[in-house]
C-alpha cells in the first residue's frame, strides 16, 4: 500500500530532520500529515482525485526531506574545511602516528 | 671547552633559524560568512485573519526585506516552521528552499510583474532541454527518444500545442499560436505561484518537464533524472563521482520538490474537495 509506505518514510525523515528527535508526536508537520491521512482514509477503495493528489504531495515532501538530508551528508563529507591535520592525513593513507599504539 | 663551544654554536644557530623561520602562508582557504546561529528553541504556526504566520519562540518570522511573513496556506506555513526547526546550530539559509521561495514570493525583490514572468517562461521554450536531441550517437538517441518523446507528446496533447524537437543546434520553431496557448495557461496562475513555476523551470532547464511534474504526470525524481538524461548516459562510461554527480542530483531534487510543493500549496483551493456525505 503506497500511502502507508509514504507515511512511514515521511515520519522517519521528519524524525531525522527534527531538532529534538524524541518528540516527533508533538511536531506540527507530523500532526498535520496524520490528520490529512485520516481525512482521506475513507476513500481508500474509490477513485478519488484528491487522494492521489494528497499522496503525490506526500511523496514530493518526502523527496524534499530525503534529498536535503543526503545533500547535507555529502556536503559535510566532501566540503573542504581548510587544511587537514596530520592525524587526518595519516588516516587517509593508512599510516599511524608515532604516538598511536601499534 | 671545545664541546661547550659547539653546543653554544648549535644553540645560536637554532635561535637564529627560529627567528628567520616563518609559518608558510596558508594558500586558498576560503573565508565564508558565518551563518546566523539558531537563536530560538521552538517554532510554531499562528493563524490570523490575513493568513498563517510562523513564530520562532515568541518572535514572529520576518522576510529578509523586513515584512511580516504571512502565507495563505496552512501546510506551507507548517513546512516553513518545520524547516526552521530542522536547523541545527546555525541557520543555513541557502538550504531552506521552501522558505526561500516563500520569501521571494512575498518580497518580490526583482519587482517582477506577471507579464514579465510569463514572458520569461515563454522565452524558455526555444531552449527547452528535451527539445534538443542528438542523433550522432545511436544509443543516446534511442534513450532520448524513449524517455523524452512521451513527455513532449503529453505536453502537446495537454496544451494543444505542436512543439517539435530539433536534432541540431538550430532552435526549435515555436509558432505564435502555441506561445499564446502556453501564455494563457500561465496567466491563469497567481503571481506567487509563478515564482514557484520559474524556480522549477530554472531547476530543470525545461518547461515541458516542469509542467509534467507539476501536473503530476511524473514524479520529482523522474523529472530530475530526465533533465539529467545525457549526464546519466555519460556516467556509464566515465564513472560516477559522488561529490559532483550525486551532489547535484540531490540538490536539484530538493529544489524541484520545493517548487512543486510551493505551486501546489499555493493553489490548494482546488485541491481540497470534501466528499459530500449522503
Amino acid at each position: 500500500m503506497a500511502g502507508t509506505k509514504v507515511l512511514r518514510s515521511l515520519l522517519h525523515e521528519l524524525r531525522l530532520a527534527s531538532h529534538s528527535p524524541g518528540k516527533i508526536k508533538d511536531s506540527l508537520a507530523a500532526r498535520y500529515i496524520l490528520a490529512q491521512y485520516k481525512k482521506y482514509e475513507t476513500t481508500d477503495q474509490q477513485l478519488c482525485k484528491a487522494r492521489d493528489e494528497a499522496i503525490f504531495l506526500g511523496q514530493t515532501y518526502l523527496t524534499y526531506l530525503t534529498s536535503l538530508r543526503k545533500y547535507n551528508e555529502l556536503y559535510k563529507e566532501y566540503h573542504g574545511s581548510g587544511e587537514r591535520t596530520v592525524k587526518e592525513t595519516a588516516d587517509l593513507v593508512g599510516f599511524k602516528l608515532p604516538t598511536d599504539p601499534k | 671547552m671545545n664541546k661547550q663551544l659547539i653546543t653554544n654554536t648549535i644553540r645560536l644557530l637554532r635561535i637564529g633559524s627560529g627567528i628567520k623561520w616563518q609559518a608558510p602562508a596558508l594558500t586558498a582557504v576560503r573565508q565564508y560568512a558565518t551563518p546566523p546561529k539558531r537563536f530560538y528553541k521552538t517554532t510554531n504556526v499562528l493563524s490570523t485573519d490575513s493568513g498563517y504566520e510562523v513564530t520562532l519562540d515568541h518572535r514572529k518570522l520576518k522576510t529578509p526585506n523586513g515584512t511580516l511573513f504571512t502565507v495563505k496556506s496552512e501546510p506551507l506555513a507548517i513546512a516553513v516552521a518545520t524547516e526552521f526547526d530542522a536547523q541545527k546550530e546555525h541557520i543555513e539559509r541557502s538550504r531552506m528552499h521552501i522558505s526561500a521561495l516563500c520569501f521571494t514570493a512575498i518580497d518580490n525583490p526583482n519587482k517582477l510583474t506577471k507579464p514579465d514572468m510569463v514572458n520569461y517562461l515563454l522565452n524558455f521554450i526555444a531552449t527547452d532541454t528535451v527539445l534538443f536531441q542528438y542523433d550522432n550517437e545511436k544509443d543516446l538517441q534511442e534513450l532520448q527518444q524513449n524517455e523524452w518523446d512521451p513527455v513532449i507528446d503529453w505536453f502537446n496533447q495537454r496544451f494543444e500545442t505542436n512543439l517539435q524537437k530539433t536534432m541540431d543546434i538550430t532552435p526549435p520553431q515555436v509558432s505564435d499560436e502555441d506561445k499564446m496557448k502556453i501564455a494563457k495557461h500561465f496567466h491563469s496562475y497567481s503571481l506567487e505561484t509563478l515564482h514557484g513555476y520559474i524556480f522549477a523551470v530554472d531547476t530543470l532547464k525545461s518547461i515541458v518537464l516542469a509542467c509534467a511534474v507539476i501536473e503530476q504526470k511524473i514524479t520529482v525524481e523522474r523529472a530530475v533524472a530526465l533533465s539529467r538524461l545525457e549526464e546519466e548516459y555519460q556516467l556509464k562510461f566515465w564513472g560516477r563521482v559522488e561529490w559532483a554527480h550525486d551532489f547535484s542530483q540531490q540538490e536539484l531534487q530538493a529544489r524541484l520538490a520545493a517548487a512543486v510543493l510551493f505551486v501546489h500549496l499555493n493553489c490548494s483551493e482546488n485541491f481540497i474537495k470534501q466528499k459530500s456525505i449522503i
